[in-house]
């Protein structure tokens, strides 16, 4: 009895919220509630999957369990909703290996950036708690202390182990691993990444609007649309036409010059990049055929225009994993080519040529016409999609149940990930996801 | 004579020195591999040191990023001993191209752990003559023949233990 006036008492709490309309149906008058009205605020969450033991979950229950009894957890193989993400509004998010970094926005104060997980690099700041000895690995999304930031902060990228941080006036902060020179400062020989304190700032006369990371480099893009790039570039991954590391910001050759590209994309070494036309162009690591429409070489130092049938349209997003690539027209059909689980069939599959991945697997069938691919992202060996109605396809190599998916095996074809909530944006780390999304009401 | 310990080294590279639990996977795994740890070492090398090493694979298009990558931190070298150690150390580790090996070889430490085909993990020699001189490469102290006369009988016979701090076995 006690419960059912419990359940009585939240019900009517409901109903005062509750919007009616009135409806003609059939000539009979029929009563419609709104649960919740149009206006009502949509609360950015956030979503993490994939290994726990490096902490970049950001839970810090998986590693250290409150009840006593209760065995941490190795790794989460379902979308796992972030409890930090609904006391924080968090406005975007990166991931790296075994690290994930959140741009925070509070009430009152200005965006601050959250880093949790690996820090064996300082890559998500310096954080000890005992004088002269920082953690290694921090379990919960901890603040980064960044000095004389006056600004605000708009994007964040990861890449093996450092962190890129673009800000509105104070160019691009660089944290972590330095030993190709991806933070653009000069490479100390021996130098010990995990006591380091320093957060490198890189300012170009030109407004820097993104930033990307591959596994050991840096790549920015300005607002007219110029590419400059950092770091490792032993496959040629800078695209500044050599073979030698940069350890200073440079500006990109190629066939890239004087076009406005708009997107980059890179998760290991292989380098697309979109201009405003529609055209695609690629640099870096082609072991796997991945650049073939360029070049026949196993690398390329120089961005190069990657001739694509004009029978696919305009290109209006990219993705890399490290053995294929992936392509995104105005008609929501996306192309892969390359090596690796391209997501057509029950095989490790190779292909030369770009090939379609039938729409009908995104969800596009006779019920849901209107269905198409608005967005793609590419992992290690793992690519996703997000169509228009908020949801996440996944297909790839499941690492540490890094697909989300429930289970530990590979998944061969797109297959819709549980999130409630529609997706609207999602980042690959090595062996663990994270997506941020907007609820439902 | 049989079931006599041979020696190969192992190299512990870059990318996963710096991550705590992939560097413990990969020790339980050559420890369930019954591989007894003779000597272990941390070193930074440098880019002359890097090109001896891999001298034999000068000229080829990966050379400059193999050297590039293993002088990027701090690595770890291990004498495995085992009566297969060569053969065993490759097996377990899987072949050189992680992206293949993931689908090919998952369990192996390659598979299960490589994130490019140049982060790969671990490396091992793929000879007993390559082993030898890899280990005077790193250990430059250490005398083979003295270890199979005073060492060897030891480790065979199992008495030693495993120390966790330094990574290595020592004889009780």
């Amino acid at each position: 009895m006690k419960k059912l006036m419990h359940r009585f008492s939240i019900r009517s709490l409901c109903l005062e919220k509750l919007v009616t309309f009135r409806i003609q149906f059939d000539g009979v008058d029929l009563v419609m509630y709104q649960y919740a009205s149009a206006k009502s605020d949509k609360r950015n969450r956030v979503f993490t999957w994939g290994l726990a033991e490096h902490g970049a979950l950001g839970e810090r229950q998986f590693l250290k369990p409150i009840h006593k009894a209760r065995r941490p957890v190795e790794y989460m193989h379902r979308p796992y909703r972030l409890g930090f993400a609904e006391e924080n509004d968090i406005t975007d998010i990166a991931a790296g290996y075994g690290f994930t970094v959140f741009i925070a926005k509070g009430k009152k104060t200005s965006s601050q950036v959250f880093g949790t997980g690996l820090n064996t690099d300082s890559q998500i700041g310096y954080h000890a708690v005992r004088k002269d000895h920082p953690l290694e690995l921090i379990a919960e999304p901890v603040p980064i202390h960044l000095p004389n930031i006056k600004s605000s902060i708009t994007g964040i990228a990861c890449g093996r182990a450092h962190t890129l941080i673009l800000t509105e006036k104070d160019g691009v902060l660089t944290l972590g691993n330095n030993a190709y020179g991806q933070c653009g400062r000069h490479i100390i020989e021996d130098e010990d990444y995990q006591r380091q304190s320093t957060v490198h700032q890189i300012v170009i006369d030109d407004k820097i609007s993104q930033v990307y990371c591959g596994q050991d480099h840096s790549m920015f893009v300005t607002d007219r649309g110029s590419v400059w790039s950092c770091g490792w570039s032993a496959d040629g991954q800078t695209g500044v036409g050599h073979y030698n590391n940069t350890d200073r910001i440079t500006k990109c050759v190629g066939d890239i010059v004087g076009e406005n590209i708009i997107k980059l994309a890179c998760s290991a070494d292989c380098v697309l990049a979109l201009n405003d036309k529609g055209q695609v162009f690629g640099w870096g690591n082609s072991e796997y055929g991945q650049l073939r429409l360029a070049t026949s070489e196993m690398q390329l130092h120089t961005p190069r225009h990657l001739r694509l049938p004009r029978t696919f349209g305009k290109i209006v997003d990219v993705a890399a994993s490290g053995t294929a690539c992936l392509i995104l027209n105005d008609a929501g059909e996306v192309f892969v080519w390359g090596y690796g689980i391209l997501g057509k069939g029950p095989v490790v599959d190779r292909s030369q040529e770009p090939t379609a991945i039938p729409l009908t697997l995104f969800g596009c069938n006779e019920f849901n016409q209107d269905v198409k691919v608005v967005s793609i992202y590419g992992g290690l060996s793992q690519f996703a999609a997000v169509t228009n109605n908020g949801d996440l396809y996944i297909w790839g190599r499941n690492r540490s149940g890094s697909l989300g998916l429930g289970h530990l095996n590979n998944q061969f074809f797109p297959i819709k990930v549980n999130i409630s909530g529609y997706v609207k944006k999602f980042c690959f780390g090595v062996d663990h996801c994270v997506a941020l999304c907007k609820s439902y009401v | 004579m049989e079931n006599i310990l041979n020696l190969t080294l192992a190299i512990i590279k870059p990318d996963v020195v710096k991550v705590p639990f992939t560097l413990q996977e990969i020790r339980k795994k050559i420890l369930t591999a019954g591989f007894y740890i003779v000597e272990s070492r941390a070193v930074n090398l440098s880019c002359q040191q890097v090109e001896n090493f891999y001298s034999e694979h000068t000229g080829r298009f990966f050379h400059k990023r193999l050297v590039t990558f293993m002088k990027s931190g701090p690595i770890h070298a291990h004498i495995l001993a085992h009566p297969e150690a060569v053969q065993l150390w490759r097996k377990i580790m899987g072949p050189t191209k992680s992206f293949v090996t993931q689908y090919e070889a998952p369990d192996t430490i390659r598979g299960s752990f490589g994130l490019t085909d140049t982060r790969n993990c671990t490396h091992g020699s793929d000879s007993q003559m390559s082993a030898m001189r890899e280990i005077q490469f790193f250990f430059p102290q250490f005398n083979y023949e003295e270890w199979l006369e005073k060492q060897e009988p030891m480790f065979r016979k199992g008495l030693c233990s495993i120390d966790y701090s330094t990574f290595t076995h020592n004889i009780k």
